[in-house]
């Protein structure tokens, strides 16, 4: 990780550049011969409908993954992203029930998110404490809050809106899934921004030395207190995607979902140490995962394989990062 | 706190030389907690009470001993949780076959070391960030003990001494306590009197120093890698006397508990700072807590929301007070 951004610090933009380049042509390479193995092997994996059924899955690790990049480059982190989704579909799922609007219900669910934004940025940017510990926090009190409310019990959608249900089912020219058009529109925005806006280079600044990003002039707190409101509102997305999804609030919804996102976003490059990864290396990596737990479950393999295969890859795929990585920086 | 922050603290108030520096406030958090409790529930105090707050707390303080030293090395393992279930239903499988405490705990103590010593070389060797890379062995490990139990092991040896570990008593102490307070010795002596202890501080603080000086930095992370896969190693096998079975769904969310009770304690997750009674004093508030919701008669589902609430506070308490140590 010191190396890492160390090296940051010392390579000029355009070497870096092509350092994210490389990474991303690796990633790549990993994700077509995951698909060329599955080609092989699995039947149909290669069909539209499987490839489209994928892309659906995929969505809401890659949207939530988009805040998960920014916060990471950003130099913090959020794992309360799992919780997130289960508390923002109480106010999605009440307020359709009541209101019969699918648009109050998502501004309610919006809201929520952007409130549990301002507080995870709050007082990791102003109050000043590590996000780990914030982020553990809120993710402790909004599973509880959530049990608390619901009993432990899911709370069904009864309005049954069509435009609701769309969100998990409905596909564009009937193919592409909705969900995987929203993820690709929200991964090219926020990959716009991230590169091209000076918005996205404070981010990448402040991430990969806070000191000179200071001494350049950049609002280091507010660029940060962005970053989780970035990231709690995407993860509302992606919860109104995965209520859509199963139908109800459920109180169980997106445990262990930090995990897999995380590790996607490293395994796209994405480092936890601030400064250093991109939106496409992170859709990569959730790409990754998601066709090789596919693919796995098409061999017929049992869930607990995938698991533990799941497990290895990540911690090779980190590993070998790593170690090309030393090898760059000539040690 | 450690020698290290101690050298660097201008100024420091009676109590704070007493106690480290977020000790003092987790103290009084606690008190203050013992106190408000006991007001509204006078049976806190009942020895039965007591005695079940200590044997809630071993477990978690078993692990976060080994936690502690890890942290302070400045790496993390989230494994710890998927590891607990997966040692309880091996010792358990292994005492069934075998009918001896001594190879059961054998088994168990192997197979925790082992994945300990699996993270601390995929750390060390391979440079992988610990956090991703527990992350990795805990969805092996998750997927893993499915693959090898698909249901509880029960427990078909019907050893006496096996069934003390987790329930048996010393005159009024429980032996799961006992077992705890020792590992708890042990850990606090090697960290704050020897040399040991001080690399460990050492290698957290400022790894390139270590290296420098001639220290090897892998093999003392490696170390509290291997300590802390041991100490799961026992916490599992009390688990599953306690249970009376492997399970294998034991320890979900156990390894959020074991970090938040360091967190609590003071013990920084950048390394170099912390100290094992700090992680005492967090393990016995967020017990402390789980308690008093229960005795209190209050909703249970409060066990989550609470803790939370007390991990932020009281590193905002910590924070506040450093600012004001400073001026």
């Amino acid at each position: 990780m010191s190396l890492a951004s160390t090296a940051s610090l010392k390579d000029q933009p355009s070497m870096l550049a092509r350092l994210f380049a490389r990474q991303e042509l690796a990633l790549l390479v990993c994700l077509i011969l995951v698909l060329a193995f599955f080609s092989v092997t699995v039947e149909n994996f290669l069909s539209v409908r499987n490839l489209t059924n994928v892309l659906g899955q995929a969505s809401l690790p890659l949207i939530a993954g988009i805040g998960c990049a920014v916060v990471f480059i950003s130099g913090e982190v959020d794992i309360s992203i799992g919780s997130l989704l289960a508390t923002i579909a109480l106010p999605l799922i009440i307020i359709m029930n009541d209101s019969n609007s699918l648009l109050l219900g998502v501004g309610g669910a919006l809201l929520f998110g952007l409130i549990i934004g301002v507080v995870n940025g709050y007082l990791t940017a102003y109050a000043g404490i590590n996000s780990l510990i914030v982020t553990l926090g809120t993710m402790f009190i909004m599973r509880g809050g959530v049990y608390l409310y619901t009993g432990q019990r899911a709370i069904p959608d009864d309005a049954s809106l069509d435009s609701f249900i769309a969100l998990s089912d409905g596909r564009l020219f009937n193919v592409i899934p909705y969900s995987a058009v929203i993820a690709i529109v929200l991964l090219a925005a926020f990959a716009y921004m991230m590169q091209h806006r000076p918005f996205g280079r404070q981010i990448y600044a402040v991430g990969g030395n806070q000191e000179v990003a200071r001494l350049a002039g950049y609002d280091v707190r507010r660029v940060k207190f962005i970053c989780f409101i970035i990231s709690a509102l995407l993860a509302t997305v992606a919860g109104i995607i995965l209520a859509a999804r199963v139908g109800s609030a459920q109180h169980t919804a997106g445990l262990n979902f930090e995990f897999q996102v995380v590790a996607a976003t490293v395994l796209g490059g994405v480092s936890l140490a601030g400064g250093i990864g991109s939106l496409s290396g992170m859709a990569l990596g959730v790409l990754i995962l998601q066709f090789l737990s596919n693919g796995l479950r098409g061999l017929g393999l049992p869930t607990e394989w995938q698991l533990v295969i799941t497990g290895m890859i990540i911690i090779a795929a980190v590993a070998f990062d790593e170690a090309k990585r030393r090898r760059a920086n000539g040690g | 706190m450690s020698e290290l922050t101690h050298a660097s603290a201008p100024r420091r108030s009676i109590g704070g030389q007493l106690l480290g520096s977020s000790q003092l406030v987790l103290g009084l958090i606690l008190a203050a907690l013992c106190i408000a409790i006991s007001i509204a529930a006078p049976q806190f105090y009942s020895e039965a009470n007591i005695i079940a707050i200590l044997r809630q707390c071993a477990l978690v303080l078993i692990v976060a001993s080994g936690m502690t030293m890890l942290i302070i090395t400045a790496e993390v393992d989230l494994s710890v949780g998927a590891s607990l279930a997966f040692v309880g239903c091996i010792g358990m499988a292994v005492l069934n076959s075998t009918h001896s405490l001594a190879l059961g705990m054998l088994a168990a103590l192997a197979f925790s070391g082992g994945v300990g010593l699996f993270n601390g070389l995929v750390v060390t060797r391979l440079r992988v960030n610990s956090l991703i890379a527990t992350i990795g062995t805990m969805m092996m490990l998750q997927g893993g003990v499915y693959l090898f139990t698909r249901e509880a092991v029960q427990n078909h040896n019907r050893l006496v001494s096996f069934t003390d570990l987790g329930a048996g008593y010393v005159g009024a102490v429980p032996v799961p306590v006992i077992l705890a307070a020792l590992i708890f010795v042990i850990a606090y002596v090697t960290l704050r009197f020897t040399t040991l202890g001080r690399y460990l501080y050492a290698v957290g603080a400022n790894e390139k120093a270590v290296r420098l000086s001639g220290l090897r930095s892998e093999r003392l992370k490696l170390f509290a890698f291997v300590v802390t896969g041991l100490c799961v190693g026992v916490a599992g096998m009390i688990l599953s006397s306690l249970m009376n079975a492997g399970q294998p769904t034991a320890g979900r969310g156990f390894e959020l508990t074991v970090i938040a009770a360091v967190i609590l304690g003071g013990t920084s997750l950048l390394g170099g700072r912390g100290s094992l009674f700090g992680t005492l004093l967090g393990v016995l508030v967020l017990k402390v807590i789980d308690n008093g919701i229960i005795i209190l008669g209050w909703n249970q589902d409060l066990q989550m929301v609470v803790p939370g609430v007390v991990i932020i506070l009281a590193t905002y308490l910590d924070i506040i007070r450093n600012k004001a140590n400073v001026r």
